[in-house]
């Protein structure tokens, strides 16, 4: 629901870009040279006279504990003393990826109904002892993501009745039959909603255009899906997926670690269930031509704009090329495409690139919502942009620049152990080596100018570049037509001609 | 409930810690006051220790020691915001706002934005009714960086027409993508507007098209020379600093900043409304009704707004809030609520939403929450509930706590508003102190159908040409 209250308008929403497309945070991370005068971007003066400590503070992120429990399940543990609390971070292989073709959603749907009843709790009591003790207890299977999370957080003095709520609705969820009929008209209501949001429509039909088939594809359970999905879906789902050998525990807070080791084995060891085979995914259809999908929403002031290829798995060696190109391109107010699109031209309140990685090849975009009369200019500047970092080699200044904001980045995540405990949840997750982030300042480091093109070029894919611009048809129709063949559905991507 | 495990034994895993924690508060003092520690449902969380004074240029400065991470925040508050706009210029203390990213006397444009980036830092700014804030958390030893970036633009911001231009049309754009091109975003502004008479908080922060297209570069002018001065701003620092050091560097780089006259200030008076207000809007973006509902409630930090505060929670925040259990799941009337209150300066108002589940009439959803809000002022609330509602406060503040860049803009915002940056030490001492009968009483006061602004707003058919923008 849209908060009401104080309006407050940030200078910048960084947040927007990741909120579109779901990316996998690549955290924040070397050494400052004397800044040299980077070739000057239109506008953007460099005078060199702010006190800047050349030194980069490196730091390396405290580590988890790693158990892996008899039963298959395996345990990080994190240990934090600032506040009095504790948060719980359960990752489920397979998630929405395991969702069948003619269900789209089941993931979430099981997701979703967690809370609504176990064996020995309703859902009313579930929230009310949730919310009595002040904690929070979610679970969510983002689409196209390679696992579904369940999430509880509250403080540790009352670690064991959160374990006891999270272990209740992990392992024995009753799915009641008159929650699932209350539940399918929330999420039908919720689909209705998400058909006006532009960023979800862009997201909705970039996802099909790049992959065509499910469940890659999906971004959203359907109204078919919602109204034919069972308890006993549910359940089956629940039995397949929801096993100790598919998951890992991440814990963080002020605990010692042998004592939360123990608590979380009283209440977890008792999960049974093997790890699954890696999920199978159909093959990767070929990349379409190059083409733009207009999504027409009637009463849009602005095109929302999305051009984008697929990037790569999060295990590929190029992740930290992809990492410093997209930081160059489009990472925050600082780059490229924000500075022409916003600073130089005035077309938006920002513009950014930004990836993601999965144990298939994620999908990597730049974005803008731009008011409607400049949707033409804003492509001329996105494409401008596209090509300068493919044919051109970037300036050693703002290089060294970008490798900087990744690499002195990692300061600032040590005050917030949950997004450090999920960098940690990443590395077990897809099977990154165990001293992955102690490592990878330097891989980002070693990332040179011709690393950069050679990324743009692979990935920066301009005959295959999917464009998606959601707006007003009537008013950007013909303008988009100069920019490629141009194919017009409505918000549910029926096609409209 | 059941469980396998005795108490005794989990509680090993947390007591010896706040053994430990209880003792570090004898160590620190505030301002001569003894060392309390911040209580609430059998939680205690160290106070933390301020350091306040002020400069000679009337800049408020509190320094926030905390070493537990390497890095620090900095947060500039002035006391400017919506509620200083004149008619005709809706608006413009957020364009303001925007030009202070746009250089320096010592720094270029789009140099701000690179510095702190690049050298692994965070930074926004954002303004309100009440304020205008600007923050960055950077790693500890780019304080300098941090310091000269504030200082340079509060005594020497380089304002041209061409900077103005760009920035006046992102504002447009942002106000865009915020409002205009969204589902209830014509409601969400009229609520404010038709909740408020005096001008004050009646118009919108972002402003209306018109004023933003009207603001002229001498206006940028002025409002620097009145509102950005030293002596109408509290400067915060929270990390990984010693604040003997600190407060040196402070004093070079904003020491040489002159005071300004002070800036006049803002009568946020309401008088009493008689009657209530409704208004419905036909939204073509929306595809689903909803209705919106305002009361209104003290100021900030005041005992009823604080009972306010517990009762938003109660009626709206939470799957065990009355609306959720009542209106979402028993009587499947609506298929999503929300809560919230407001802690301004001046009269705040207390929000309620909800929208319709499928087939459900909105006059339906309206006489729902009428019922809900008539058994709350009728039988009041239960001490559970209460209890339940202070403990999500405090669980939710704590988080805060964990940032030093929220703790550096709450601390900020406490000293703008109310002139008490120990606030952030004793708010929850305040929050904790409403009684059940308060809660009631505030309930019965405030929750008053006579005095509330109702909007619903339906979605128009795809054909309807769009309703007039709102002139606010």
């Amino acid at each position: 629901m849209k908060t009401l209250g104080l309006s407050s308008k940030l200078i910048w929403q960084p947040a927007l870009a990741a909120l579109v497309l779901a990316a996998l945070s690549a955290p924040i991370a070397p050494t400052a040279r004397a800044q040299e005068k980077s070739m000057p971007l239109s506008q953007v003066q460099r005078l060199n006279r702010a006190p800047v400590n050349k030194e980069v503070l490196r730091v390396q992120l405290p580590r988890p504990t790693v158990v892996m429990l008899k039963n298959g399940l395996t345990l990080l543990l994190l240990e934090n003393h600032k506040l009095p609390t504790v948060a719980f971070s359960l990752w489920i292989r397979p998630g929405q990826l395991a969702d069948p073709i003619d269900l789209p959603g089941l993931a979430s749907f099981a997701a979703g109904m967690l809370r609504e009843g176990t064996e020995r709790r309703t859902s009313a009591q579930i929230a009310t002892e949730t919310d009595s003790l002040g904690a929070t207890l979610s679970a969510t299977a983002v689409f196209g993501s390679s696992y579904l999370s369940v999430d509880a957080s509250g403080w540790i003095s009352d670690a064991w009745q959160i374990l006891d709520l999270l272990s209740d609705v992990v392992l024995h969820p009753s799915f009641p039959s008159s929650e699932l009929a209350q539940y399918k008209q929330r999420e039908q209501a919720s689909l209705e909603q998400r058909l006006s949001n532009p960023g979800f429509l862009a997201r909705q039909a970039f996802r099909r255009v790049l992959y065509g088939d499910a469940p890659l594809s999906v971004t959203s359970p359907t109204k078919e899906s919602i109204e034919k999905v069972t308890a006993d879906d549910l359940k089956k789902f629940h039995d397949e997926h929801f096993r100790p050998g598919n998951a890992i525990l991440g814990v963080t807070g002020d605990f010692k670690t042998s004592d939360m080791q123990a608590l979380v084995e009283k209440y977890f060891g008792g999960w049974t269930g093997a790890a699954e085979p890696p999920a199978k995914l159909p093959a990767s259809a070929t990349p379409r031509p190059a083409q733009i999908t207009l999504v027409d929403r009637p009463s849009s002031v602005q095109t929302f704009i999305i051009g984008g290829n697929r990037s790569i798995r999060r295990t590929d060696p190029d992740f930290y090329a992809l990492t410093v190109m997209n930081q160059v391109l489009g990472g925050g107010p600082q780059s490229r495409l924000f500075l022409d699109l916003r600073e130089e031209h005035s077309y938006t309140y920002g513009a950014y690139s930004r990836f993601n990685s999965e144990i298939y090849p994620g999908d990597w975009a730049a974005s803008a919502a731009v008011r409607t009369p400049v949707t033409d200019g804003s492509m001329t500047q996105f494409l401008y942009e596209l090509k300068r970092i493919n044919h051109e080699l970037v300036p050693q200044g703002e290089l060294d620049e970008s490798r900087r904001a990744i690499i002195a980045g990692f300061a600032l995540s040590l005050e917030q152990p949950a997004q450090v405990l999920a960098s940690w949840l990443t590395v077990q997750h897809f099977g990154l080596p165990a001293d992955y982030w102690n490592t990878y300042p330097d891989h980002i480091a070693a990332i040179d100018a011709v690393a950069v093109q050679a990324a743009a070029k692979k990935f920066i894919d301009l005959d295959h570049l999917q464009w998606i611009c959601v707006g007003d048809r009537k008013q950007i129709q013909d303008v988009l037509a100069k920019y490629g063949q141009v194919a017009v559905v409505d918000v549910n991507g029926k096609n409209e001609n | 409930m059941q469980n396998n495990v005795r108490c005794e034994e989990v509680k090993n895993v947390a007591a010896k810690r706040w053994r430990k924690a209880v003792l570090l508060p004898r160590i620190l003092g505030c301002l001569g006051l003894s060392a309390a520690l911040v209580w609430a449902g059998g939680v205690r969380i160290p106070n933390l220790e301020l350091h306040d004074s002020r400069l000679d240029n009337g800049l408020r400065v509190i320094l926030v020691p905390d070493h537990s991470a390497p890095v620090y925040s900095i947060n500039v508050a002035y006391n400017v915001g919506s509620r200083n706009e004149h008619p005709g210029r809706t608006g413009f203390a957020h364009l303001f706002e925007h030009m202070m990213f746009e250089g320096s006397e010592n720094v270029g444009k789009g140099e701000q934005f690179s510095l702190v980036m690049n050298n692994g830092g965070g930074m926004n700014g954002t303004t309100n009714e009440d304020r205008t804030v600007y923050f960055e958390e950077l790693p500890k030893n780019q304080l300098d960086l941090g310091l000269f970036l504030e200082s340079d633009r509060m005594r020497a911001l380089n304002i041209t027409q061409a900077n103005f231009e760009n920035q006046r049309k992102t504002v447009q754009e942002e106000r865009r993508q915020s409002y205009d091109n969204q589902p209830y975003a014509h409601a969400e502004l009229d609520l404010d507007n038709l909740s408020y008479d005096n001008f004050a908080y009646k118009h919108s922060t972002i402003g209306s098209m018109a004023d933003l297209d009207a603001a002229t570069l001498q206006d940028v002018t002025d409002f620097f020379h009145t509102y950005y001065a030293p002596n109408n701003a509290v400067l915060t620092l929270v990390g990984d600093f010693d604040p003997d050091e600190a407060l040196a560097k402070v004093k070079k780089y904003f020491g040489p900043i002159p005071s300004q006259p002070a800036p006049p200030k803002v009568d946020l008076t309401e008088d009493l409304h008689y009657g209530e207000r409704r208004e419905t809007i036909s939204d073509p973006l929306a595809r689903l009704p909803q209705i919106n509902i305002a009361y209104h409630i003290p100021p900030g930090n005041t005992p009823d707004n604080y009972a306010a505060q517990e009762l938003a929670v109660i009626l709206g925040q939470g799957q065990s809030s009355r609306f959720y259990q009542h209106l979402v799941k028993d009587k499947q009337l609506a298929s999503d609520v929300s809560a919230f209150a407001d802690a301004r300066i001046g009269p705040s108002l207390l929000y309620l939403s909800a929208n319709p589940a499928p087939g459900v009439k909105v006059e339906d959803l309206e006489k729902g929450m009428e019922e809900e809000i008539a058994a709350v002022v009728k039988d009041g609330v239960t001490p559970d509930e209460l209890a339940k509602a202070k403990t999500q406060l405090l669980r939710r503040f704590i988080e805060q706590r964990r940032s030093s860049l929220r703790t550096a803009i709450l601390i900020g915002q406490y000293t703008v508003y109310f002139n008490d940056p120990n606030l952030i030490n004793t708010v929850q001492d305040k929050q904790e102190a409403v009684t059940l009968e308060q809660a009631n009483a505030a309930a019965k006061k405030y929750l008053v159908r006579d005095q509330r602004t109702l909007i619903t707003t339906l979605p128009a058919s795809p054909d309807a040409t769009r309703p007039a923008k709102p002139a606010h």
